[in-house]
């Protein structure tokens, strides 16, 4: 029975995958089972096209921006979670840190348009407001990550270890939690990064031409030739691999 | 160094749990060991000196200098926690090193003198190695050498064997003290184990309900408990409820008992207090206080025997420890009945 679920399962996801792999290489695929002929000029055109060099550092970006303003802002706040849990300040935090995931993305868009499309603030389709909507959109999955962490490390007991032996508050933190935290917080990123890379919703609202990320103008890569499709969205799917190949090597070194 | 408690109070907000008017004293190099059953607030006394509760009343003078109002890391306190508290990031000698690190000591200097506190724990070949690599009883070791590495005023143990096997329990409570005293250390041990206060301890400071019963050596808490609390406490015991019939006389109510009443007047209510080793098990016909009864449960112990004697008429059995099991009378010796008054 589980067995037989996850047969289904794993055809299910790695049957479309393949396809696409296939479909890259493909010269010609049209209203048959398997393309046709072998090429790599997809891969060729793909480079050579400016507006998927552009997007591909766009997104790239975008991402590691988010990285960065999620680890200044993270850290310090699942700390501060983890040292208020049980109070009302904290479940005020939470809330804060949880509505981004419970929140449909294209909710948070239409919001960004309307606040961002006036005078006193007209900054729609700027990447700096690109870079802000993905490192809210990402947040709580980094927080609840760290906070994960910091739980599961009895954090408290390690503060007042370090405190008798003369640590003051910010060297405890710097020297004791941070440290500790380096494992979840790498892995935290790598997610960060995936999530920001793969965002179609909110970053197909608030881009202009300018400044694309790589999955919206994938999709005008569906409108062309299928196998050049297929190597655009094969490049995604690289970058994905990438990240989750990071996250679990080094879980495993830990 | 050294370190006084004055009429400490401490109530934990909201409740009426703490500490009521606790006054001990530690002399320079002394181990006071504070005892009591759970929730009788010996933790919180600990945690008061170490500044991780604050909001007391009284003073808490460490080398005659009040550390009320101090934070926890400028009190310049060792202390060695339950479960252990190691740094997992850290190597064995980094974390004992750890301390001196924060009080600016050159690279080279603080690791020579975290390898020779790992020597003297007799852990010099796991310098390099990770915390999770070591046993429970490794890490209480690195623990402590990690406490004493920072030359503290006073060395702070909490419960620093209840997570251990008993097998290795006692002995490490042997090394800690001989550490301790090899460095002079002036130590404050919180322990709900008895047998660890008494071996253990200078001095021993029992503690429940948050009052503080009886602050004496481990033989006189032992010997001449002041109350009955600390009696049922300290050691096995039978206590019995008696009253004082005549000068030197009590009634148990199964029997007549022979003993030093003092001050006590005549029809006053006590407890007569019996450890189980002094009751002699084979009494000649005209001991004093001869009992006569049957053994009841018995249990051996390899050393000795422990047991119960049901004595003729009586509702609590006396608990008796002797090499040989008793016949069918015992005698408890007049000079080895302790009254406590009720």
């Amino acid at each position: 029975m589980i067995r037989g679920i996850s047969i289904i399962y794993g055809i299910y996801l790695l049957l479309p995958i393949a396809l696409l792999i296939v479909g890259s290489f493909g010269s010609t695929w049209t209203n048959t089972l398997l393309p046709s002929g072998t090429t790599a000029r997809w891969y060729v055109e793909l480079w050579v096209d400016p507006s998927f060099r552009k997007a591909f550092v766009a997104s790239l970006t975008v991402a590691v921006s988010a990285c960065v303003i999620n680890t200044i802002i993270a850290v310090p706040l699942a700390y501060a979670l983890y040292h208020r849990a049980g109070q009302r300040g904290s479940i005020a935090a939470r809330l804060v840190s949880a509505m981004p995931v419970a929140v449909p993305t294209i909710t948070l868009g239409f919001g960004y348009i309307i606040v961002f499309n006036t005078d006193y603030a007209p900054w729609l389709g700027t990447l700096p407001l690109l870079i802000a909507a993905h490192a809210v959109h990402t947040l709580p999955y980094l927080t609840n990550t760290l906070l994960t962490d910091l739980r599961h490390l009895a954090l408290d007991r390690l503060e007042a270890a370090a405190a008798t032996l003369g640590a003051s508050p910010w060297q405890q933190f710097i020297g004791i939690v941070v440290p500790n935290l380096r494992q979840s917080l790498i892995s935290g990123l790598v997610m960060v990064a995936a999530i920001s890379v793969g965002e179609f919703g909110l970053s197909n609202l608030l881009t202009s031409f300018q400044n694309r990320t790589y999955p919206v103008v994938l999709l005008q890569a569906f409108y062309g030739a299928t196998g050049f499709a297929c190597a655009a969205t094969v490049i995604l799917l690289l970058l994905a691999c990438a990240s989750a190949f990071i996250s679990s090597s080094v879980i495993k070194k830990s | 160094m050294s370190l006084l408690l004055d009429h400490i109070t401490y109530t934990y907000p909201g409740t009426t749990h703490g500490l009521h008017d606790v006054s001990l004293r530690v002399d320079t190099g002394e181990l006071v060991a504070v005892i009591g059953p759970s929730g009788s607030g010996k933790s919180t006394l600990l945690k008061l000196v170490a500044g991780l509760e604050t909001g007391h009343t009284g003073s808490i003078l460490l080398n005659g200098e009040n550390v009320a109002g101090k934070p926890m890391h400028q009190r310049n306190i060792g202390m060695v926690f339950q479960q252990y508290a190691l740094f997992p990031h850290l190597s064995v000698v980094d974390n004992v090193a750890y301390g001196l690190k924060l009080r600016k000591v050159p690279l080279n200097e603080r690791q020579n003198r975290a390898r020779d506190l790992l020597a003297l724990t007799g852990l010099a070949e796991y310098a390099e190695r990770s915390i999770s690599r070591l046993s429970g009883g490794q890490q209480q070791r690195v623990a402590l050498a990690r406490a004493l590495a920072i030359d503290p005023l006073a060395l702070l143990l909490d419960e620093p064997l209840a997570a251990l096997d008993a097998s290795i329990r006692g002995h490490l409570r042997d090394q800690i003290r001989t550490i301790q005293k090899r460095f002079n250390a002036t130590t404050l041990l919180v322990t709900h184990d008895q047998e660890e206060a008494l071996t253990m301890a200078d001095k021993v400071a029992v503690l429940k309900d948050g009052r503080l019963l009886q602050f004496s050596t481990p033989e006189e808490i032992y010997r001449a408990p002041a109350n009955k609390a600390v009696a049922e406490f300290v050691g096995l015991s039978t206590i019995l409820p008696a009253t004082v019939i005549a000068r030197d006389l009590i009634d148990a109510g199964f029997a007549r008992l022979a003993t030093a009443t003092g001050h006590r007047q005549v029809g006053q209510s006590v407890f007569a207090l019996i450890r189980p080793e002094n009751i002699v098990p084979t009494p000649s016909s005209d001991a004093t206080n001869r009992i006569s009864g049957h053994i009841g449960t018995q249990r051996y112990l390899g050393s000795i025997y422990r047991y119960d004697f049901l004595a003729d008429g009586a509702a609590l059995p006396l608990l008796v420890e002797s090499h040989q099991i008793a016949g069918n009378a015992i005698a408890l010796p007049p000079e080895h009945i302790t009254l406590l008054d009720s």
